[in-house]
């Protein structure tokens, strides 16, 4: 066994499956152990992974003279050796079928959805008309947070959001109320640091108001059920339950300088 | 400066949430009282009332607690819950209704302390513990001879009179039925068990059985196995047959449907046989929350679709659960009552009418060639889309354009759809067929192969006062008719193989040529 270890070829084999199990499984599986977000490699970055490993592989075994040689006997040993004439017969019929199948594989017709490119952040435009009147987006902050009572103004929200936003945005505001189900693509889940953390409160405000009507081509407004709200509440009970939102999730919305300093980088 | 006002927020949050504190009995200022108010408040009111803003929005409504009754138990009927009955709707929530599971969204302690918290909205919790769990044995085996005495007993113990026939939620009784504080309840559609209130298993159906559904029209049967009509295991007979109506796991929902190629005739019956070589998908649909005026409690919750096409023609099979035959005069007064108990009501006032049932299937005018498609809610005038059209009565399917869902016009040239219809135990069945292509490439759609056309899908139960916005909905999905394969996906393989080999057996015979040489020399 520790004669195998020695043994560059070997070496090789052991560092390229070794990598292959770590990129595949290892990145998606190990970190949710240590209570970190992960995801499955894409197949086109594992192979481009796997493509460094191998190039990095042949530089190590042909570095040097008598390495490249002990490298390559194993590998000879297969095409002439009297005593292997069984594991070359099986290799020369198991490359081909596995070569036959990997074509039929990417050959053969597919019915898989055409790839929707959509935006979930659209850039907002600069203005909008509110019922009639103009807003100007940038540089407004919620007007409710100027005057008054936070409480009043949550529960204002609160009423709004459940009587509204809760079937498709469910209770615990995760995107996954009764309705969700049915619409693709899924409500928003506010929880996630991605959604409204990022955004600024004017920002929202947009969104809400316009809904899915109105995104930009980018976003895809053929698809999304979201409500142009404009049509069935206030401004004012939009800016409250904006306010809900940021206050039931613990999140604070994104400031006009945190927004300025994200374009500049 | 906005760190100020984020406490400010706060403290005034709490003495709000003090000055409204409910007459509890019990726990003036528990622990749970926080969490309920944040998280359960919403729906079920402040109070506990089941009355929270939410409440008009759903149906079933909401639980009220200070009656202190339970559908969900372990307890005999008329009995109070014990806490691990609370504490699993809470870690759950119900299927089929508007409660989530809160399992990964509170803590542990959190969860425990609402349970605490919502006995003190009753008195009843005070006047002593819930009894014990009823006794329930083990499930005998599973055998055909079992299921045929299941359905027996299910017949002798009249589920049928409001489950239906076939266990569809569709009994003479189901137009009649309210909760225990006068609202309108459908019985469970027995062939979707992933909508059970307490879960889909063959063990929580006996549970329902024995304790009954406290707040329901359920009734518990346990009185009927001790006064001796049926034995314990006949009971477990009943279950195991109601959960043989469903299907053995959840439909999984897909976003494109594959029409299968067929030679010959496509079939125009939806019973035909010629159907088995369709695949089913299930398409789920909600309520139409979008646009105004909004509908929250829509009958039909999902579709079953299979497609057939020739050279020809394409054939959609559409299968929905609807518990009554529309227009059907025994649910006038159900229609009255859905529409007195869910809000909002937008638009003008809706009163209960004869309507037929009606089936939608949306598809573009023609099949897009980037991303862009039209608005998935029936279009709009900018972008219209073709629809086929089916209703109940008069008995008619047609091809339509629309330009939302209030503008849904038959189209005015040459129809070439045709339509045929079953009703079934609260089944309706639907085969609309239609050729490839027709006379009108402007409205209508030209349908190809090999590519993903987008389809959508829209129900509305006329007896559930349903017609124009008031429906149910989905969004876009696909259609892919499949395509004949191509020979050179056979092929290419073939040719590639037959290079590999070769190349292989080079690389062997030329080595070993060398090393004789080699030897030799």
């Amino acid at each position: 066994m520790r004669e195998l270890l020695k043994h560059p070829f070997w070496q090789a084999v052991i560092i390229v499956v070794g990598s292959f199990v770590l990129f595949e499984f290892g990145v998606a599986y190990l970190p949710p152990l240590l209570g970190m977000k992960s995801a499955p490699v894409p197949n086109s970055v594992l192979l481009q992974y796997m493509l460094t490993v191998l190039v990095g592989l042949l530089v190590y075994v042909s570095d040097n003279e008598q390495r490249w040689r002990r490298f390559k006997e194993p590998l000879h040993a297969v095409l002439v050796d009297p005593g292997k004439r069984a594991l070359r017969m099986v290799l020369l019929v198991a490359v081909p079928l596995l070569v036959g199948f990997v074509t039929y594989d990417q050959l053969r017709p597919s019915v898989e959805a055409p790839l929707g490119l959509r935006s979930i952040h659209p850039a907002p435009p600069g203005q909008i008309t509110f019922r009639g009147k103009t807003i100007v987006l940038a540089r407004l902050e919620n007007p409710l947070r100027a005057d008054g009572s936070i409480a009043e103004d949550y529960q204002v929200g609160k009423r709004v959001y459940y009587q509204n936003c809760l079937p498709c945005h469910g209770d615990p505001l995760n995107g996954r109320g009764h309705y969700a189900h049915g619409f693709n693509p899924a409500p928003l889940d506010f929880t996630d640091n991605g959604t409204i953390p990022q955004l600024t409160e004017s920002f929202v405000f947009w969104r809400v108001a316009k809904g899915g009507p109105g995104l930009p081509k980018e976003g895809t407004p053929w698809n999304s059920a979201m409500p142009a709200w404009e049509e069935f509440l206030t401004e004012e009970e939009i800016w409250s339950v904006i306010i809900f939102l940021y206050e039931q999730t613990g999140w604070t919305p994104r400031t006009w300088e945190e927004a300025a300093e994200g374009a500049e980088e | 400066m906005r760190v100020v006002k984020r406490r400010d927020a706060a403290l005034s949050l709490l003495a709000l949430t003090l000055t409204v504190a409910p007459a509890l009995y019990g726990q003036q200022a528990a622990p749970g009282k926080a969490v309920y108010d944040k998280w359960c408040a919403g729906c079920h009111g402040v109070d506990g009332k089941g009355d929270g803003p939410a409440a008009g929005y759903m149906l079933p409504r909401p639980r009220d607690f200070t009656q202190g009754i339970y559908q969900i138990r372990v307890t005999p009927s008329g009995a109070l819950p014990r806490d691990e009955d609370l504490l699993r709707v809470i870690d759950e929530g119900m299927p089929g209704t508007a409660m989530p599971g809160w399992r990964t969204v509170l803590s542990k302690s959190d969860r425990q302390a609402l349970v605490d918290y919502l006995k003190g909205f009753s008195h009843f919790f005070a006047q002593g513990p819930a009894p014990d769990a009823i006794r329930i044995g083990k499930a005998p085996g599973l055998s055909e001879e079992g299921l045929a005495e299941g359905k027996e007993f299910y017949d002798k113990i009249e589920c049928w009179k409001c489950h239906g026939r076939a266990g569809r939620g569709d009994g003479p009784s189901a137009p009649t039925q309210d909760d225990e504080l006068g609202f309108p309840i459908r019985p469970a559609d027995l062939s979707e068990n992933w909508t059970f209130n307490g879960g889909g298993t063959v063990e929580d159906v006996y549970r329902r059985l024995r304790t009954g559904m406290d707040g329901t029209p359920m009734p518990s049967f346990s009185d009927l196995v001790e006064a001796g009509f049926l034995t314990d295991e006949q009971l477990w007979r009943v279950a195991q047959y109601a959960h043989s109506l469903s299907p053995e796991k959840p439909p999984r929902v897909r976003e494109v449907i594959r029409a299968s190629r067929i030679e010959g005739e496509l079939p125009s019956s939806p019973d035909d046989s010629a159907w088995a070589a369709a695949e089913r998908f299930y398409v789920p649909l909600v309520g139409q929350v979008v646009v105004k005026p909004r509908w929250f409690a829509p009958t039909v919750d999902g579709v079953w679709v299979e497609a057939l096409h020739n050279e020809r023609d394409l054939a959609l099979r559409l299968v929905w659960h609807d518990p009554s035959q529309s227009p059907d005069s025994a649910w006038l007064e159900w229609q009255a009552r859905v529409l007195a108990t869910v809000e909002p009501r937008e638009g003008a006032p809706a009163e209960a009418r004869l309507l037929p049932d009606v089936f939608a299937v949306q598809f573009p005018r023609r099949i897009p060639s980037g991303m862009e498609r039209p608005y998935f809610l029936m279009g709009n005038a900018r972008e219209p889309v073709h629809v086929w059209r089916w209703q109940s009565q008069p008995a008619a399917a047609v091809e339509a354009t629309a330009r939302g869902l209030n503008r849904i016009e038959p189209e005015a040239g040459r129809q070439a759809l045709a339509g045929q219809a079953v009703f079934d135990q609260g089944e309706w069945r639907l085969v609309l067929r239609r050729p490839l292509a027709t006379a009108d490439p402007t409205d209508q759609l030209q349908f190809a192969t090999g590519v993903a056309i987008p389809i959508a899908f829209f129900a509305w139960d006329g007896s559930n006062a349903e017609e124009g916005t008031r429906g149910a909905i989905s969004t876009w999905y696909f259609l892919y008719l499949e395509r004949e394969t191509p020979a050179r996906v056979y092929t290419a393989p073939v040719a590639t193989m037959l290079l590999t080999a070769g190349l292989g057996l080079l690389v062997v015979v030329r080595a070993q040529r060398r090393q004789q040489h080699e030897a030799a020399a």
